[in-house]
């Protein structure tokens, strides 16, 4: 699929488009989110993603690299990261070796200098040499910028990062550039990259932040179209086992639970369905795979008690 | 088009959206791309360039809805036959990208439309008469029957507009009178009217009913025919226009006077506020609550200069050979502070607590720890009941449970003491919502004092006005001695007041 080099215009053309491509690549997904990557490619915009967590934003954004075969470059946000891990940082190690080089060097360098002023000004020719690209180490977004063919960028948990390192994305994400301060500003070598934000709310994202991004929110799917997930994910699942088990879980999804099952559980579930040779959901059988789905004990024994009547709905 | 989407933005703009110039451009920009053609693809893109959250999402749909209501001026007349439904259809469809002119463009209508257009027009002629001419009779029986037949010219343009059975065209014409007279403007709802004629008479009315008396008038039966059918038209057109104001009245004006109310609420004495508005003042608690979190979500951290964090300072300083001069300062997060509200829920100050819980517990982003406890005589924990119910039964079930029964302060802080009085430390804040009205029973004012030297801070809030809070059985005075700061606090401007200051000081 993604080995041949991909039809860049055709596929970008119209949402319809994009959309069955990304179901190609056995991304199943609504109008809206094909839109949102429609938009993202012409506006050049970044996206930021939110929803409940499992609903597919990260694999929207791994998706979209295979569709359009596009280096994925992933910065995974947490407390504490700056811009020495997210942006740039020296080589210290090879600016100090250089140093010592230099040191032994330096009667070559300075011979035949007429007076003080003129040493100096020679040396300063090497000080601009040991802060130039040479001895910078990019970090994800730096290299962002410099991939050669675009690529995209997948900032994952934006808002588990400080709000320091919000303010430090925004000149990323509104003119695809970096400032340096020993070097210059660094712009984007020839397409900027295609920017994917997610978040799953833990807090709000900033005002600055979310004017420059197209915003997605991705809930969970309706019965339908998750049932077309699964198919696309797991195929080899009888085509009634996968109405069961959706409707179950959707069932599961009404009542008042501490995490609710996301996609990537059902995806699981199936499988694990699939792998026990199941052909119709029974209550000691979903007793048993519960802990796939579910991922509290307290959730469990809640739904434990009611997975009779449960299990009866998702039949019928 | 431009005019269109600037209108629509400044709809949403009115109900809470917060949408920046930016973010317009923006909206331009993906109009451009995906054009107006497809309802649902221009919805599908606006929505992900102008709202930015889920709720701003709901509201941008409803809005949406409203705004981009593309059976604008309806021909229920010519468009009523079963049959025609079907094809009639698609030409609605297409005509209905126009009507999004309609709602307050001065725009050309776009090169499909007008095929539309053309097509109704032809057809209009081929089946108009007759079912018009009979549906006329129908309405009218006590007007003589004139029977089917030629009908003169129309000489106004408005009574051309009408008899041109042009919906499009109408729409623009209406859009445009709305414009003229300012209906934007609309803010009560008794404007209507007003509003309505005042569109009618930009759009020619005064000539239309001048036309219509004179046909009416005269012995031509044609002429005859056509003021009966033009007098129908108006009628319709009468509606239509009315149903257009009615629109832009809950775009624009319900808005602005939901935001007057609002304003008005956030002042009124809490105790006054009618049981029909206590969902708007909870949507305006929320709201208050909201900007206050997004004020205060950023967790400061306190650096102690002096104290090397040496690990730290270690850590960072070996790229530079070992020699130390990066330094790092031992930091500390400071804590969310921890309240502890103590409302009394006895009748005359319920409705105080109940909102002053409502404020609290909406700040849940930013005051994760509150613990809540009621009494009128007897306290009790109530955190609990929050944990589990959403905000409003939990405030409803407190009430149901604790109130009622005579006020009893000295009992409350003996139950406070037995219970959590080993909770408090020098990082909570208690906050004593009630108006220390004791009946003259015992205040135990050393349990106060007893609060008041471990916590870190103690504020009492009394709703009743200051000049009161020494009269009769209060014991303010007593209870003053021992509070770090006493308020009086009776509107949700005082709660949001305090509440602010709560977390500017603690933070």
């Amino acid at each position: 699929m993604a080995d041949a080099a991909p039809d860049l215009q055709k596929i970008t053309e119209s949402v319809e488009n994009l959309k069955t491509e990304l179901e190609a690549h056995r991304y199943i997904c609504s109008d809206q989110i094909a839109t949102a990557v429609y938009l993202a490619y012409h506006l050049r915009k970044p996206i930021l993603i939110e929803g409940p967590p499992g609903v597919g934003k990260t694999e929207l954004a791994k998706t979209t690299a295979d569709m359009f075969a596009l280096p994925l470059i992933r910065l995974q946000c947490y407390e504490g990261l700056d811009e020495a891990k997210a942006i740039y940082e020296w080589k210290y190690g090879k600016q100090l070796l250089y140093t010592q080089v230099l040191k032994e060097t330096l009667d070559e360098v300075l011979q035949g200098a007429k007076g003080f002023a003129e040493s100096v000004s020679r040396l300063h020719e090497f000080g601009d040499i040991f802060f130039s690209e040479e001895f910078l180490e990019p970090r994800p977004l730096m290299k962002a910028l410099q991939a050669e063919a675009g690529c995209i960028l997948l900032i994952d948990e934006v808002d588990k990062s400080d709000h320091e390192f919000e303010s430090l994305l925004l000149e990323m994400l509104s003119d695809y550039q970096l400032s340096i301060p020993e070097i210059g500003t660094l712009k984007a070598v020839n397409e900027p990259p295609l920017v994917f934000l997610t978040s799953n709310n833990t807090r709000e994202i900033s005002d600055a932040l979310k004017r420059r991004c197209l915003h997605l929110y991705i809930p969970f799917p309706d019965l339908e179209l998750e049932q077309r997930i699964i198919h696309a994910r797991v195929p080899e699942i009888p085509p009634e086992l996968r109405r069961q088990l959706v409707k179950f879980i959707h069932e599961l999804r009404g009542l008042d639970l501490k995490k609710v099952p996301a996609i990537s559980e059902t995806i699981d579930w199936a499988r694990t369905l699939l792998l026990l040779h199941t052909e119709t959901l029974e209550p000691q059988l979903v007793r048993d795979t519960l802990n796939v789905i579910l991922k509290f004990q307290e959730d469990i024994e809640n739904v434990n008690s009611e997975l009779t009547t449960l299990t009866s709905q998702a039949l019928k | 088009m431009e005019r269109t989407l600037t209108n629509f933005i400044h709809a949403l703009r009115s109900s809470d959206v917060r949408v920046s110039t930016a973010e317009t451009l923006d909206a331009f920009n993906a109009v451009e791309l995906v054009g107006y053609e497809d309802r649902g693809a221009l919805k599908r893109s606006l929505a992900l360039v102008l709202p930015k959250t889920a709720d701003e999402k709901e509201t941008f749909d409803l809005c949406f809805d409203q705004f981009f209501k593309f059976t604008d001026i309806r021909g229920d007349r010519d468009g009523s036959d079963a049959e025609d439904a079907a094809n009639e259809y698609s030409e609605d469809a297409a005509d209905g990208q126009d009507g999004e002119g309609g709602a307050g463009g001065d725009n050309p209508p776009t090169g499909s439309a007008t095929d539309a257009k053309g097509k109704r027009k032809s057809k209009a002629k081929s089946k108009g008469k007759k079912a018009e001419t009979t549906a006329a009779e129908d309405a009218d029986a006590e007007e003589e029957d004139l029977g089917p037949g030629k009908m003169s010219e129309p000489s106004s343009e408005l009574a051309r507009l009408l008899m041109n059975d042009s919906k499009v065209e109408l729409s623009i014409a209406t859009a445009q009178a709305g414009e003229a007279v300012g209906v934007r403007d609309i803010q009560v709802f008794t404007q209507k009217g007003l509003y309505t004629r005042r569109i009618m008479e930009q759009m020619g009315l005064a000539d239309l009913n001048r036309e219509i008396s004179d046909l009416r008038g005269s012995r031509r039966i044609p002429q005859r025919r056509l003021g009966q059918n033009l007098r129908q038209r108006r009628e319709w057109l009468r509606e239509q226009v009315r149903d257009y104001v009615e629109r832009q009245f809950l775009l624009h004006a319900d808005a602005d006077g939901r935001r007057l109310r609002e304003e008005l609420l956030r002042k009124v004495k809490l105790s006054n506020v009618e049981q029909r508005n206590f969902r708007l003042i909870q949507d305006v608690v929320f709201k208050m609550a909201k900007r206050l979190a997004a004020l205060h979500s950023r967790r400061k951290k306190v650096f102690k200069r002096g104290q090397l964090n040496l690990p730290r300072t270690l850590r960072h300083n070996m790229s530079y050979d070992g020699a130390i001069f990066d330094l790092h300062w031992k930091s500390v997060k400071i804590d969310r502070p921890k309240v502890f509200a103590i409302c009394d829920v006895s009748g005359s100050v319920a409705n105080y607590a109940r909102f002053m819980l409502m404020f609290l517990y909406s700040l849940e982003e930013v005051m994760p720890k509150v613990r809540s406890f009621a009494f009128s005589s007897d306290l009790a924990e109530v955190t609990e009941l929050f944990e589990r119910n959403k905000i409003e039964d939990a405030i409803a079930k407190t009430l149901r449970d604790y109130a009622g029964g005579s006020t009893d302060y000295g009992q409350a802080f003996v139950d406070f003491k037995k219970h959590c009085l080993d909770d408090v430390d020098n990082r909570t804040t208690i906050i004593i919502l009630g108006d220390a009205r004791n009946n003259y029973g015992d205040p135990r004012t050393d349990i106060l004092k007893e609060m008041y030297d471990r916590c870190k801070r103690l504020i009492w809030l009394n709703p009743e006005p200051r000049n009161s809070w020494y009269v009769g059985d209060a014991e303010m005075r007593k209870y003053t001695a021992y509070s770090h700061q006493v308020e009086e606090c009776n509107s949700l401007m005082h709660l949001e007041r305090i509440v602010g200051n709560l977390l500017k000081t603690v933070q």
